[in-house]
């Protein structure tokens, strides 16, 4: 079947869904899966092998001709799209239920829909005034969607910052897109690499998608609207949206001429972005808070495999470019499986104990095994490891900067640099989620909300494990996915359309299906030979203490105390300690916080100066007449003078 | 008897090498500590003796913990064996060899890692989270200095292979790779100067303090585990150093077995002649450590260019 139809059918249900949802959440989930199951056939059959479907319309929207085109780049993004989102729907049905929230729980369903549509928009849209009344459309659709608890002072607060960094971005992109026009003379996007004079536009549109892809140090939005969203759009935001950025990004890299320090500014950000967006998330006390922040880091590396795939494309070394963009394209896909995996992980901690502190939390693996199990998988998933589906991409980027520093390419400069940073930034990442995990599901519980949780139901439960079950795909199946990715780089960098599977990510492959294999087998050996369920069981040995608490478990902070001291020039950790006094201490406190660092340490005294000169320059404007007749007189001599003084030199 | 028994045949031999012999080194480094303090010391087979015991025991559990609490150290367990398996041995090379395997092997060492804390936060006790924390803290630090001494050789041998990267004759910065390894060799293994393996404090412990609760059959698995991977460093160290790939396949054999047994007393004297660093002069020697290999990397690039 031909992706038209398929892609009208999903436009139209979303279409419905927008009305439906409204009033009726079961029509609305069943228009909203029937849809995505629709844009997922489109973009399956695209990258299975279709022909680009391309759709011209001479009726005009917005003056100008409606112009949609599904290539292999958009596609692989909106099967994204498509997967991320049919699982949201289904897992917000219980999740922002009816019965739970009566008066956002339509709105949200609506927005929902909107955005799936909006976001379809920005992938097909072959216009540079559609793409950009797109991108209006959903980032607009995600503002409702992260207020719809607007009640809360927080989440208004996370809204407005989001609405307001993302319209500094859409300006950007706004000048992009128009200067774009301008010189080119039409709306209409594609290859225009032999207009170099072109070339300076990309810095445009490194800030504009940039900063919706949450690059430091432009991510200062996505902290506080990921963590403070509902657990479902959470998983949408950070999974899907801004991947959108780096959407954008693709698309100008591959279309624009690009100016020489592109590729190398680029990387050096990807890799800035991957190490500082990991310090943060591993300082992290709020669940919700550290997801979001290990985005900033999985975005970071996305970038390094695209600046590094652009570099080889400047050299023309195809074999490792081939590789890093092989890397980042998959772990477009791998980081928005297992991100949305772990928000809806923390979404259903969240429903279950009504706290996202991981501080308060612990034990929990007993009361909800299978949230426990499944974001224990996508943690170890998230960080890099064998045998699942993060290893899988971060070892194609690692194999490419490998491969760019022994072919001694003058991308070693940056290869060299990008590898060592990497692997802090994995060994951090491994850090953060072992921290999480533990803090979160083992030990005892540390309050009444933790001991008294309980696990979600089916309808959370079956969209973490649909997620689940395709990180293991794409781990163990890697060669069968390299194909889909192959041919988006071909569309990509049309000089590189024939990738065939390279024979070490076979071997691979095998290998970590033989992993897998004996991993289990071990464990359920080692279990069974110590006789794991009839063992006899014992109070923790804490140094032979007989009466230990929950409250004397190693706290989140604590676990980060060691290397987060390291970044404490980055991080700027608040600290308030009260020493107990006396002979008889009643009270001793010790507060720790790592604050917004970037948005309050840069980004608002900057904004509180502008508002500063804004409120001055106000008094100008106070409505009384005489003195606009004296400001006229004033300007009028000024210039008169200019004109008298300028025409005798 | 056709190519693919042969090849089963070694693949057996080689997976019994390293079960088998992985138990010698505490054994040799205990030995040797005990000579140069003067006493007789415990066997050299003294782990075997421990390894047997504790698999015949039964377990106890705390209340706490969940199942992976036993199903991490059997993954630990399996990644070392796996990333040993990857590795080169000199003369007979890998029995598995692709591009890339070294980071593979990276990884694999990096889930034993994770199985480890994670087993060890299950217990919810406080020791154990200290010690957890530290490993993963300080394994930041020693993961740069060894993904940089892999850069250094990949520049070196021009290769991402190991079985290349590690037969050419050792560059002009086998010194300080080796210096650089040994290093991180100490810390990922927790000896002295950056753990003390034979104190009982728990406060001043990485790997022993993770392992607090664990008995029996478990237990035998972590430390069986923490043999091989001790085994597994010091291969490495000596074949990157050591230019193995010159020498006729009886001498590439017995300059292996040396070097391992030189990087084993190694350890041992530094053990008996050293004392435990504070934790906070510990990342001061990683920084130190990641430095060699960053310098012996740039050593190989310039080699290279000459």
């Amino acid at each position: 079947m031909t992706p038209g139809p398929l892609l009208l059918g999903a436009a139209a249900g979303l279409a419905a869904g927008v009305v439906a949802g409204r009033w009726n959440a079961r029509v609305w989930l069943a228009l909203t899966l029937v849809s995505t199951a629709a844009a997922l056939g489109a973009a399956g059959s695209l990258l299975l092998g279709g022909a680009i479907w391309e759709f011209v319309s001479t009726f005009p929207i917005a003056g100008q001709p409606l112009h949609l085109r599904l290539d292999a780049v958009s596609a692989l993004f909106l099967a994204l799209v498509a997967i991320v989102g049919g699982a949201g729907s289904v897992y917000a049905h219980e999740y922002w239920s009816n019965q739970d929230y009566p008066q956002s729980a339509p709105r949200g369903r609506m927005w929902w829909s909107a955005l799936l549509l909006s976001m379809g928009g920005v992938l097909l849209s072959w216009n540079g005034l559609h793409f950009l009344i797109a991108w209006e459309l959903f980032t607009v659709a995600a503002f409702f969607l992260i207020t719809l608890e607007r009640q809360r002072r927080d989440v208004r607060a996370a809204g407005w910052l989001y609405l307001s960094a993302s319209h500094l971005g859409t300006m950007c992109l706004f000048a992009f897109f128009a200067a774009l026009a301008a010189r080119t003379g039409s709306w209409e996007l594609g290859p225009m690499r032999e207009r170099t004079e072109l070339a300076p536009l990309f810095w445009l549109a490194l800030v504009g998608f940039g900063l919706k892809a949450g690059m430091f140090p432009l991510h200062i939005w996505l902290p506080s609207a990921h963590a403070n969203a509902p657990s479902h759009v959470s998983a949408i935001m950070s999974g899907v949206t801004i991947k959108l950025g780096i959407y954008g990004l693709l698309r100008t890299t591959g279309w624009l001429p690009l100016p020489v320090a592109a590729p190398w500014i680029l990387i050096g950000l990807g890799a800035i972005t991957a190490l500082f967006g990991i310090a943060f998330a591993f300082a992290q006390s709020d669940l919700k808070r550290l997801l979001a922040y290990c985005s900033v880091e999985n975005i970071g590396i996305i970038l390094i495999g695209l600046g590094g795939a652009l570099l080889a494309v400047a050299d023309g070394h195809a074999v490792w470019g081939r590789l890093l963009l092989a890397g980042a394209l998959f772990h477009v896909w791998n980081h928005g499986l297992f991100k949305s995996l772990l928000f809806f992980g923390a979404g259903s901690v969240l429903h279950a104990t009504g706290t996202r502190e991981m501080s308060r939390l612990g034990g929990l693996w007993r009361a909800m095994p299978w949230t426990a199990a499944l974001f224990a998988l996508g943690a170890a998933a998230i960080s890099g490891l064998p045998p699942l589906n993060g290893f899988i991409s971060e070892w194609l980027v690692y194999l490419g900067l490998f491969d760019a520093v022994t072919g001694r390419s003058p991308a070693a400069w940056a290869a060299m640099p990008a590898a060592i940073i990497l692997g802090i930034t994995g060994a951090l990442a491994l850090a953060t989620f072992v921290k999480a995990g533990a803090m979160i599901f083992l030990g005892a519980p540390r309050t009444a909300a933790a001991r008294h949780a309980h696990e979600c139901g089916p309808w959370m439960r079956g969209p973490m494990l649909v997620l689940a079950i395709l990180c293991v795909a794409i781990a163990l199946a890697p060669v069968v996915f390299w194909p889909l990715v192959a041919r988006a780089s071909g569309a990509w960098q049309p000089m590189w359309t024939e990738m065939p599977v390279p024979a070490s990510l076979f071997t691979l492959g095998s290998l970590q299906i033989a992993l897998a294999g004996l991993a289990l087998a071990a464990g359920l050996t080692l279990w069974w030979r110590a006789r794991g369920a009839g063992a006899p069981r014992h109070l923790t040995w804490d140094c032979a203490y007989a009466a230990p608490s929950a409250r004397m478990q190693y706290s989140s902070g604590s676990f980060a105390g060691i290397a987060g001291g390291w970044f404490a020039w980055l991080l700027q950790p608040q600290r308030q300690l009260r020493r107990p006094r006396g002979l008889f201490p009643a009270i001793a406190t010790r507060v720790e916080r790592v604050p917004e660092t970037v948005l309050e340490l840069i980004f608002t005294p900057v904004a509180t100066v502008i508002l500063q000169v804004s409120t001055a320059v106000r008094r100008l404007q106070h409505g009384r007449l005489q003195y606009y007749i004296a400001y006229v007189v004033v300007a009028l001599a000024g210039l008169g003078s200019i004109v008298v003084l300028g025409g005798r030199s | 008897m056709n190519a693919f028994a042969i090849a089963f045949v070694e693949f057996v031999v080689r997976l019994a090498g390293w079960l088998v012999l992985a138990p010698l080194l505490p054994g040799i480094i205990n030995k040797v500590k005990a000579w140069v303090g003067g006493r007789r010391g415990p066997p050299v087979l003294q782990l075997y003796y421990d390894l047997a015991r504790l698999w015949q025991k039964g377990v106890v559990l705390s209340t706490l913990v969940s199942p992976g609490f036993v199903a991490g150290p059997a993954v630990a367990w399996v990644a070392v064996l796996g990333a040993a398996l990857l590795l080169p041995l000199g003369p007979i090379g890998a029995s598995l060899s692709f591009h890339g395997d070294v980071l593979l092997l990276i990884y694999l060492l990096a889930l034993a890692r994770f199985c480890m804390a994670w087993a060890a936060m299950e217990t919810g006790s406080a020791f154990e989270g200290m010690g957890a924390a530290r490993e993963v803290s300080y394994a930041v630090l020693a993961e740069a200095a060894l993904i940089t001494a892999v850069l250094a050789l990949s520049v070196h041998s021009g290769s991402v292979t190991l079985v290349t990267m590690l037969t050419p004759a050792a560059g002009a910065g086998a010194v300080l790779l080796a210096a650089g390894l040994f290093t991180v060799l100490l810390a990922e293994n927790c000896r002295v100067p950056f753990d003390d393996p034979s104190t009982h404090l728990e406060l001043t412990m990485i790997h022993e303090v993770m392992i607090l609760d664990h008995s029996g059959p478990p237990l035998a698995a972590i430390l069986h585990g923490a043999s091989m991977k001790l085994l597994l460093f010091a291969v490495l160290l000596v074949e990157a150093v050591l230019p193995l790939g010159g020498l006729s396949r009886l001498a590439a054999a017995g300059a292996l077995a040396a070097g391992v047994l030189v990087v084993t007393v190694g350890v041992g004297l530094v053990e008996s002649l050293m004392a435990r660093l504070a934790f906070r002069r510990v990342p001061l020697l990683l920084t130190t450590a990641f430095l060699l290999c960053l310098f012996a990397l740039l050593v190989a690039w310039k080699g290279g260019d000459a």
